[in-house]
Formats: C-alpha cells, structure tokens, sequence
C-alpha cells in the first residue's frame, strides 16, 4: 500500500528548527513563550496510558508540531520484531498526532532478548529486504510516512552490498519512508572508519531527505563516540551546510542526551542552525 | 533469505555478552586487531550502562541505600539473568524486586526486595492512566444515605505495597527534601499506599482495615460494605478520616470497579 505523506509534514518539514524535549526543561517550555519552531520527544518515553510525562507532551503539543522519534524498535533485527512495540507507537500517534514520526536503521535483539542499544546493520541485500518489509509494516500500522535514520558505529561489516547513502536510497525507495539525515553521524563514521561524510552527504537522493539530525560527539583514543553531550562541532556545521545546499532547507534537530545543558543552550544551537539555514536560502535566492 | 542476518546478529549479541566470543564474530568485521575487540567493548558498556540507568530511573532508593558501586554490580547481575525483553527501557525494572529477594549478596539487607517493590509500584503510578478523580465537593453533595450506597473505583496509579519492613517510612525519608526521618529499627511491619494525587506519586503509610476497604471498593462493593471489610480486619478503622484522606490523595475516582487494582 501507498502512504502519502502527512499533509502537515509537507509544510512544516520544509522549514524549522527543533530541539530534543527533555525532562529537565518540562517546567520551562510549559512556562515560557513558544521559543523553537517545533520539538522531538522520544516515543518510549511517553509510552505511559497516562502521568505526567504524557500530560506535558499533550501541553506542549498546543504549541508547538511534534516530532516522535523511537529508540526502541530495532527494525533491523533479524529476530525479535515486536509487534507490542509498534501498537504502543500507533497508540502514541494516536494522541499526539505528530508532523513527523522516526526511527533508526539499526538492530537490536536475537530471540526476542533486547540490546537497548542502536546497533549497526550490514549493509546488505538481506538487510535491505527485511529492513524495507520492517519499515512496509510500520508504516501500514502507523498508517503514515515514517523517516529512517542512519546510526553512528564502532565497528563496520565486512561485505557490504551498500555504502549506506545507497542502502538509504534504495530503502526510500523501495518502502516509501523518508530519510532523516543525521549529519553528525555521518562525520562519527568518517573519523571511526573513513567513510568520506561528504560524499556521503552529496550519494542521498535530496527527494527523501526530510530531517536532519545535529548533536556533539566525543573524540576518544579509541574511536569517536556519538554521545549527545556537546556543542555541535564547526566540522558538522560544515556537513550541515553541504547537506542543505544539496536537499534543501528541511527541518533540523539539536540533539542533546548526555548532561542535558539549560535550554538556552539548546536554544542558542538551533540559532546558529537556523542562521545557516537562512545563509543558505539567501545563496539560493541569489543565484536563481 | 534473512538466516545469515540472523545468523550475524546471533554472533554479533555472543560478542557483547561475553568478551571470549569476540574471535568468531570477529570476521564478519572489516578490522579485525586488537581495537575490533576494544571497540566491541564499547557496545558492551552501552549495554550495561543501559540497564543500571534504566534502574536507577526506576529505584533511586535502593540505589540511595546500597551506593552507586554496589548498585551498579547488582545492575549488571540483574541484566544477565533477566535479559531486556522491550525496547521501551521504562519496563526494565519488573523483575528486580524478585531478583533483589534471591541474590545472594543482598540476603543481608532482607528490606530491600520490598524497597524494590514499592519502587516498582511507584514507578508504574507515575505511567499509569489519568483517573477520574473524586472530588470533596461531589462527596459533600451526597446524603449519608446516598453515600453508603455509593460505589467508586480505584484510580489506577494506586497500589498498596505490604511488608515486615517499613518500607513507606523508608522511602519517604529517601525523597528530596523530606522530613521524615528514618525509622529507628527495622522490625515494624508496614502497609504502603502509593497514590498520585495531582502528577508526583507518593506513598502513604497505610493499615489493615484502609486496605480492605479499599480492597472492597475496587471489587465493587458500596461504600457501607468498605467500611464492614475496614472494621472486620481493624476494629480502630476510623471511615471518616479514611475518606477525607482518600479525597485529599485522589484514591477514589468516580468510575466504580475502576481499572486499579490494590493488590
């Protein structure tokens, strides 16, 4: 079956920077004027039949566009597909009547045993196929268009049929979900693993590109870990500009997970987002 | 199709339980030196870091009671004989109270598997679904005769938690600013009610003939037969004072047999 994109996605997605809804900044949000363009809460975190968290999102939902985004299906995994997992999704969907639902491209369960952890797929023609039938129920049980994002990584598969701009286009395509890019991601896997970010960026088909997903990372002797808990790094925000001259101005995330700063940080990250944003619509306007 | 996927994953799952299946998984990499193995390890970590935040969200008090370290191994213990069966980490938690009772390193602290529970209970009210709630004013309107024919259900956030321990009084000297002092000795049995009056949970001290009342109303009974099952199991059961508590903490709720359950 075919899923038209959610009518409210079209206008908003195109434009509109938001941050990540957290705990800590409840009180805040509720109490100040509307201070971003929209916000993304974590699905599970509101899986609830009620209490507070839910009754915060459904406040905030008066004023500002939701975005849901999932930590927890694991869409990838070969086993362990819950389907008590996605009926507590549609039911959150539901209610909060989000203008973009998300989740990652990654596993994370062997015989129904969960890893709570976004774990890296091979990219192949396998994963490719469960992942796209995967996405193909999702979207018939939300009964909408749903973005898939790429994950950071430690490690990298031998064999590969896809580098993961060509696994992504080719699951758009297949299953009609959008991509949301994460930017940082993408630099993650080019410091873990050599992955060109760039040319990464350039491979994704801009017709599915609907979101963009910024965050801090840290760099460790080790390998680089996409941890959430810094400023976006000046070699992202380049990232971030090439990704917008190659799909267009789509909606953009600040991510912030670990040592969740005061909200006028998060504020102040999606400024510099939106500045860009703004550079490089003028760039467009001015060479058309 | 899918059975080497599965087959990678499988390998892929062994590497992260345990650092020995490391070389079988190892091939299906692209670097397979030394950092593979550090690298892998990271996953590892993040999965162990998962359960114990996942449990310090779901019990600050018996982490507050047995300290970080201790907390953290009783983490890791708990994950791998009670795998994660959700992706949703907020359910993580449902055996830990079972497991506490049965570990062999916490049978010296006998109080903290009914900690856990009462945690549990509480961790479930703060998710459970908004009730109906009673109000004074509804209560106020009705005749006495009326009242004793009155039939309410329970909100679905409350939950009694019952104990040799003073498990109540434990975990309200553990909250944030709290004036209640730790109880002196251990030997006191208590009831524990947890109840969401407005959105923060809170747990009540509770008794006998309170329980069985409410035991009867959530199984349908009006409210003279409460007070029956309240003066059967407590013959001090004071009804009056009852109610007014259970108005002020938004136990009742007007939908009778509701979806909450006492026990």
């Amino acid at each position: 079956m075919s899923i038209e994109p959610d009518r409210n996605a079209s206008a908003a997605s195109r434009s509109g920077i938001g941050i990540g809804l957290r705990a800590p900044h409840y009180a805040e949000l509720l109490r100040r004027e509307r201070c971003v363009d929209w916000l993304e809460a974590h699905s599970e975190n509101y899986f609830g039949d009620g209490g507070y968290d839910l009754h915060v999102l459904t406040r905030l939902r008066e004023r500002y566009s939701i975005s849901l985004h999932g930590v927890g299906l694991g869409l990838g995994s070969a086993k362990g597909s819950s389907a008590e997992h996605l009926l507590r999704l549609e039911r959150l969907v539901r209610r909060v009547e989000p203008f973009l639902v998300s989740e990652h491209l990654c596993w994370n369960a062997v015989d129904g045993r969960v890893m709570n952890d976004l774990l890296p797929l091979p990219m192949t023609r396998a994963a490719l196929d469960l992942v796209t039938s995967r996405v193909a129920q999702m979207q018939d049980i939300l009964q909408r268009r749903v973005l898939i994002e790429n994950v950071s990584s430690y490690v990298r598969f031998a064999g590969d049929d896809y580098d993961e701009a060509g696994f992504l286009n080719a699951l758009a395509t297949r299953s009609g979900c959008g991509i949301l890019l994460d930017v940082n991601n993408l630099y993650v896997n080019q410091l873990n693993h050599g992955v060109d970010a760039a040319a990464q960026i350039d491979a994704i088909a801009p017709r599915h590109v609907e979101e963009i997903h910024l965050a801090g990372h840290l760099v460790t002797d080790l390998a680089v870990i996409d941890h959430h808990g810094a400023r976006v790094d000046d070699a992202v925000w380049a990232l971030y500009e090439r990704a917008l001259r190659h799909c267009g101005s789509v909606a953009t995330l600040i991510e912030w997970d670990t040592d969740v700063p005061a909200l006028d940080v998060l504020l102040d990250e999606a400024n510099r987002a939106r500045h860009r944003c703004n550079r490089v619509e003028c760039d467009r306007v001015a060479a058309a | 199709m899918s059975r080497p996927l599965e087959r990678v994953q499988a390998a892929f799952a062994a590497a992260l339980d345990d650092p020995g299946a490391v070389a079988a998984f190892a091939p299906a990499l692209v670097a397979r030196d030394q950092r593979t193995a550090e690298r892998l390890a990271l996953y590892r970590g993040n999965v162990v870091d998962a359960w114990e935040k996942a449990l310090a969200n779901s019990h600050p008090v018996v982490r507050a009671l047995v300290g970080d370290e201790f907390f953290a191994a009783l983490a890791r213990a708990y994950g791998r004989a009670n795998p994660s069966v959700s992706g949703d980490l907020n359910r993580f938690g449902d055996r830990f109270a079972k497991f506490i009772g049965v570990f062999e390193h916490t049978q010296s602290l006998p109080y903290l598997g009914d900690v856990a529970a009462l945690e549990w209970a509480v961790h479930r009210a703060h998710y459970a679904a908004d009730g109906n709630k009673l109000t004074r004013e509804r209560v106020a309107a009705l005749p006495p005769v009326e009242l004793l024919s009155a039939r309410f259900g329970l909100d679905p956030a409350c939950a009694c938690v019952v104990s040799r321990y003073p498990v109540a009084r434990i975990w309200q000297a553990h909250q944030p600013a709290s004036r209640v002092e730790l109880p002196d000795s251990l030997d006191c049995a208590e009831v524990a009610l947890v109840v969401r009056p407005h959105w923060r949970v809170e747990v009540l001290v509770s008794g006998a003939g309170e329980i069985a009342a409410l035991e009867q109303l959530c199984s349908g009974a009006d409210v003279e037969g409460a007070i029956a099952a309240g003066l059967g199991v407590d013959a001090g059961f004071d009804f009056p004072r009852a109610l007014v508590r259970w108005l002020d903490f938004g136990i009742l709720t007007e939908d009778p047999v509701g979806q909450g359950d006492a026990a």
